[in-house]
């Protein structure tokens, strides 16, 4: 096989949403000597691009988003191994603990904020639904993760989002993780308000902030910002 | 014929039923499983986007027909426990043979008569207001007051409290459970203040999990059990225990309830033939397994985030009409705005969604979702009014000539429900000295208001 056909077997192997055939595509690609982030560059990303602007225009689902960034992922764990730093090449590397915080079960966004970031070779750990503030912190020492994502629909559980800073601030541990914010009744100002690092009105832009904020991180910023970075807030009254 | 499940049945079977993860739920046995039906009913690729109001009712039944199919293939999942809860078609039969056709909520000559309708009924469809849009403490008891104070309004929701005395409500935690209690008696009050002491109530909106409406129904000087329990649960077609605790306790109580849960458009079930099945399947489901006296059938669209876009409006009206016309319950629905008080476009989306509901035979909507429903104090009871007389007026039109309405509306609004006007909070719509709508929001409202009277919503009859 070329190098062509696996890497194109590669990306019709994501936008199908198959974990095994990423998986295989992916092996004989490392075997291949194909470098790690032209398989990415190659494959994943072009074929998150595919289901991405799909799902915008009512082709693909919510489904076949997430199966996609399963799929990606199955491919990135036998590629990120093999990445070297000479391989990065300004590439977005970095782990995040994500999930729906306390007191809240919704998930559709997070699901997809998940698969977008696995897509671009992020390392995504979803800790679910109805996640602690001590959940996440605990994770995110565990998984030694540079962001911890928090999302929310229901209003009463904003209060945690300030929970989980807070009890970062008295552990005197704020500076080891940036913190970012986003779903339904989250804005801007409550992005400030609770010194969080970034906020995203909806999947894209959430994914965008973690990014710019792992690029940042290489760039040697550290948490907290100064002021959050805030992608796609509407201005109101 | 075997009799629907005993909740104590249902919730053996939230423990014994066929195991199944959320991941396969999600992203298999509902995508998988609809699509198919889809398929076997021909029905994929109907939605009509240049008739947003379906007008085929032959249509209307192979989708009821395709939702019945769905609602004894699929069951809830219990995301607790991982199991599905399943019922069988004499259960499912039975279930929808003794559910309500009729239901008063509330008490008295205050109190409010749910109808099963068909599409163009004259009897009206009802309308609670406003959703639990979230507000500062310090203008709850005013803003439930003079939503309550509305005459059209039938029956109050008001918003939801964050915050009691102060502090913070946390969920999940006795904060919650105490503003649960707060929260009940600050609605009676609000309903009592207007001198609609028997008016129906629906809540408690702030409830979110189990603790709050342990605090809020059926505890004294709250809601009462002839207020309908809100109980709301996750899409696409899963319980949990949060939501079957609150299901118990309003049995406990002797009470009413509506349990609801939109199908997405975008989301598992996929495309808006997707979305209207999976929403017949669930509303379906909540008389078999959750006991429910008001069904749902409510879509949302994950995409644009609202229900007044062309595939959320055909979708409503599908689903409405599915249901109004092939059972006898009493059909709830919610057509969710995008932009805020303050705006025309605001009225216009709710014109829209709201003469769809009424027309399509639902018996209860409530709305609006002001601002998307995600700005604190972002709703005014100015547009509570406006949606309960559209939804009173609109009942009896014909649903080709609703049609013609919200094809005049769209082209006003559609360009901007991705990025919309969320407008201003109620502090600033309102003059807070006098509690009356600034000039500019009644002008606004009066303007709006003539323009549907104008495209044939009978407001002025």
């Amino acid at each position: 096989m070329t190098t062509q056909e696996i890497l194109d077997g590669l990306k019709q192997a994501v936008i199908d949403g198959d974990e095994d055939s990423a998986a295989s595509f992916a092996a004989q690609a490392i075997d291949a000597e194909i470098k790690p982030m032209d398989i990415i560059k190659g494959a994943i990303n072009p074929a998150m691009d595919v289901v991405g602007q799909a799902f915008e225009d009512g082709d693909a689902y919510l489904p076949e988003l997430i199966l996609a960034g399963d799929a990606a992922r199955a491919a990135l764990d036998l590629i990120i191994p093999t990445i070297s730093t000479d391989d990065l090449d300004g590439s977005v590397q970095g782990t995040v603990v994500i999930g729906t915080i306390y007191g809240d079960a919704h998930d559709i966004g997070k699901n997809i904020v998940s698969a977008i970031l696995a897509a671009h070779g992020i390392k995504v750990v979803d800790l679910g639904i109805n996640v602690s503030p001590k959940q996440y912190i605990e994770a995110a020492f565990a998984e030694d993760a540079d962001v911890i994502a928090i999302s929310s629909l229901i209003t009463t559980s904003l209060p945690y989002h300030r929970e989980v800073i807070n009890n970062l601030v008295d552990r005197g541990e704020r500076d080891k993780f940036f913190v970012v914010v986003g779903g339904g009744p989250v804005t801007a100002e409550w992005t400030t308000q609770i010194g969080a690092d970034g906020y995203g009105r909806d999947a894209r832009d959430a994914a965008l902030v973690v990014t710019q904020l792992l690029e940042g991180l290489a760039e040697g910023n550290k948490a907290p910002l100064a002021a959050p970075i805030l992608v796609g807030a509407l201005e109101h009254g | 014929m075997k009799n629907k499940p005993d909740i104590l049945e249902v919730l053996h079977r939230a423990t014994t039923g066929e195991y199944c993860t959320q991941k396969e739920w999600d992203t298999k046995k509902i995508p998988l499983t609809i699509s198919r039906i889809l398929k076997e009913h021909g029905l994929a690729k109907t939605c009509d986007m240049e008739n947003p109001v379906n007008m085929d009712m032959e249509l209307a039944d192979k989708f009821y027909a395709a939702g019945y199919q769905a609602a004894l293939e699929l069951g809830y999942l219990c995301t607790d426990t991982d199991r599905i809860i399943a019922v069988s078609q004499e259960e499912l039969d039975d279930a929808l043979k003794h559910a309500p056709s009729e239901l008063t909520v509330g008490e008295g000559k205050d109190a409010t008569v749910l109808k099963a309708r068909t599409p163009s009924d004259p009897y009206p469809l009802k309308a609670a207001t406003s959703l639990g849009i979230t507000l500062s403490e310090d203008i709850y008891a005013d803003m439930a007051y003079l939503i309550a104070n509305e005459r059209e309004v039938d029956i109050l929701e008001a918003g939801s409290l964050t915050t009691i005395h102060g502090y913070e409500v946390l969920s999940g935690t006795p904060t919650e459970t105490r503003m649960g209690y707060e929260h009940g008696v600050m609605h009676r009050e609000a309903r009592r203040k207007a001198g609609r002491p028997g008016m129906g109530g629906m809540g408690s909106i702030s409830a979110i999990t189990e603790y709050g409406q342990f605090g809020a129904y059926g505890t004294p000087g709250g809601f009462r059990n002839t207020d309908l329990a809100l109980i709301l649960f996750p899409s696409e077609m899963k319980v949990d225990y949060r939501t079957l605790h609150k299901v118990v306790h309003t049995l406990n109580m002797g009470g009413i309830m509506k349990c609801d849960s939109p199908g997405m458009i975008g989301g598992m079930p996929g495309p808006a033939e997707g979305a209207v099945i999976s929403s017949i399947a669930c509303a379906l489901l909540s008389y078999a397994i959750l006991h429910t006296h008001v069904g749902g059938g409510e879509i949302y669209d994950v995409r644009y985030l609202a229900t007044v876009n062309r595939e959320g409006l055909w979708a409503l009206s599908m689903t409405n009409q599915a249901l109004s016309r092939n059972t006898h319950t009493l059909v709830h629905n919610i057509s969710n705005q995008v932009s805020g008080p303050g705006t025309e476009n605001l009225l216009r989306e709710i014109a829209a969604g709201v003469s769809i509901i009424a027309a399509s035979g639902a018996s209860l909507t409530t709305g609006p979702r002001s601002a998307g429903g995600k700005l604190n104090d972002f709703v005014t009871p100015l547009e509570c009014r406006f949606l309960a007389e559209v939804a009173h007026a609109a009942s009896p039109m014909e649903l080709s000539k609703v049609n013609e309405v919200v094809k005049a509306l769209l082209p006003k609004y559609e360009d901007s429900i991705k990025e919309p006007d969320l407008g201003v909070p109620f502090q600033k719509a309102y003059n807070m000295e006098t509690l009356e709508p600034t000039p500019e929001w009644e002008a606004a409202y009066r303007k709006v208001k003539a323009e549907c009277i104008e495209l044939g919503i009978p407001l002025d009859a």
